[in-house]
């Protein structure tokens, strides 16, 4: 079947298999970002955003985005010109291996569009199926109260 | 994706045509709302998901008999309604707010929660507790009958050939609270109890216990509901009805906690929950 959506703000006519996860359907499309943990909604790596909020791509059905709006972590930054989010991340040494740090920026992307300044509980609380294996949470606490910093002082909206 | 074998994808447009697609398939359809539980699902049998989003089922409304929540509202959309804060002392976003966590229920339902119901779910001990009022279609009529009621039946035969609706949250003189234990914060319970107290002239005027993930799925407690009417909520009162729950409680053991655990632990969350109510219902 073919499924109409916009992912990172460009549109995508694609076909895709009924039974087919969104995981599985934005890795074919190139999103690398969007990785595979658990399968089962329980540890967050494969988060991404449907029209702004955060979902989990490997228990959502792919033709469940039609008409929608997908972001992964390739439309928030590059390379060249990441996003102060992920800025915020180096400046913090909230990455270790890496692998969760696709789905934490996006939580936390959510997170400061909904709340501009949160309080360190409530990032914990919003980040809390977000699993990381190597930081210890910590880092990463500090890196969003970093970002959301900037993001008031208006480095960023 | 665990689920197996999808073949096709229907966006139902209304409730009509998702149960003619689900009698077209023959037991080969499956009804999909948020998708998330379906997603895990080892069955190979399913041929067709039909999907019920965009059927006019996401709602939450107040009229006499209660706060009418529709089946596809999601669980983030039910936590941050003002209605539901304001019910019964703001019951439906403590428990929701421990609910996983927000990526999940910006897509979970709350029907999908009432038809999965999960024994280690904190939805349907709620559910019990509040007296919620589940009404479905099939394709013959439409019917009714109290979640807890539902759940003492094959209930989910019932939605092999029908749509969950709505659930009607009656209302109440009174306020409930949630409590729930977990390994840590976003994990399912161990155990979880939904009380609620109605006061009147310092005395008990009614009370309503449940308790879930025992690990069986929530259900009352009459004997406990019983003793405390018309006593006065003070800590005596509490620790009798600790003493009675670790004494009478139906518990078992799992893989996540054994039963010696959860019968001590249960009386101590039941206290917990009751002093709590007691504490709210006076303000
Ligand atoms: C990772 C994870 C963590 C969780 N943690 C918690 C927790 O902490 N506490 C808790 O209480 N619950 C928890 N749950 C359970 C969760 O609340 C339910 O799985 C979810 O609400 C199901 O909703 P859904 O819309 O995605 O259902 P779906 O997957 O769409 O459907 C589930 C089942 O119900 C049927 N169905 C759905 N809607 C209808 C309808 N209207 N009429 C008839 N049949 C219908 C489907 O056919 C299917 O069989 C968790 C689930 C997951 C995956
Ligand atoms: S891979 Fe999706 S939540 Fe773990
Ligand atoms: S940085 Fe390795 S899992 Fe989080």
């Amino acid at each position: 079947m073919k499924i109409y959506f916009e992912l990172n703000g460009r549109p995508q006519y694609v076909e895709v298999e009924p039974g087919e996860s969104l995981l599985s359907l934005l890795r074919r499309l190139g999103m690398k970002s969007v990785k595979e943990g658990c399968g089962t909604g329980e540890c967050g790596v494969c988060t991404v955003l449907l029209d702004g909020k955060p979902i989990r791509s490997c228990i959502t059905f792919a033709p469940k985005v039609q008409g929608k709006r997908v972001t992964t972590l390739e439309g928030l930054g590059t390379l060249e010109d990441p996003h102060p989010l992920q800025r915020a991340f180096v400046e913090a040494g909230a990455v270790q291996c890496g692998f969760c740090t696709p789905g934490m920026i996006l939580t936390a992307y959510a997170l400061l569009q909904e709340n501009p300044a949160p309080a360190p509980y409530e990032v914990r609380e919003y980040l809390v199926g977000n699993l990381c294996r190597c930081t210890g949470y910590k880092k990463i606490v500090d890196a969003v109260l970093l970002a959301a910093k900037w993001k008031r002082e208006g480095r960023w909206r | 994706m665990r689920l197996r074998g999808v073949l096709r994808f229907h966006w139902a447009r209304d409730v009509d045509e998702a149960l003619s697609l689900l009698r077209a398939y023959e037991g080969k359809g499956a009804i999909l709302a948020g998708g998330v539980d379906l997603a895990r699902s080892a069955r190979t049998d399913i041929e067709g998901l039909i999907d019920i989003t965009g059927t006019g089922l996401s709602y939450v409304r107040e009229d006499p008999k209660g706060l009418r929540i529709g089946a596809t509202t999601t669980l983030s959309e039910l936590l941050f309604h003002p209605l539901s804060r304001e019910y019964a002392g703001g019951v439906i976003a403590e428990t929701l707010r421990l609910v996983a966590y927000p990526a999940l229920r910006n897509v979970a339902t709350i029907g999908g929660a009432t038809v999965s119901a999960h024994p280690w779910a904190d939805i349907p001990t709620m559910l019990v507790a509040l007296g919620a009022e589940a009404r479905w279609r099939n394709e013959e009529k439409e019917e009714k009958a109290s979640v807890e009621e539902l759940y003492k039946t094959q209930f989910r035969g019932i939605f092999r050939e029908a749509i969950l609706l709505e659930l009607v949250l009656p209302h109440w003189d009174g306020v409930f609270v949630f409590e729930k234990i977990g390994r840590n914060a976003g994990d399912i319970a161990l155990l979880n109890v939904c009380a609620g107290l109605g006061l009147r002239e310092g005395k008990i005027a009614w009370a309503r216990v449940a308790v879930g993930a025992r690990p069986e799925r929530g259900e009352r407690l009459p004997w406990l509901e019983e003793m405390l009417l018309g006593k006065e909520p003070d800590e005596n009162l509490w620790k009798k009805a600790e003493e009675e729950v670790k004494e009478r409680i139906k518990v078992g053991s799992d893989r996540r906690a054994s039963g010696e655990w959860r019968r001590e632990v249960a009386g101590v969350l039941v206290r917990r929950t009751l002093a709590r109510a007691a504490g709210k219902a006076v303000k």
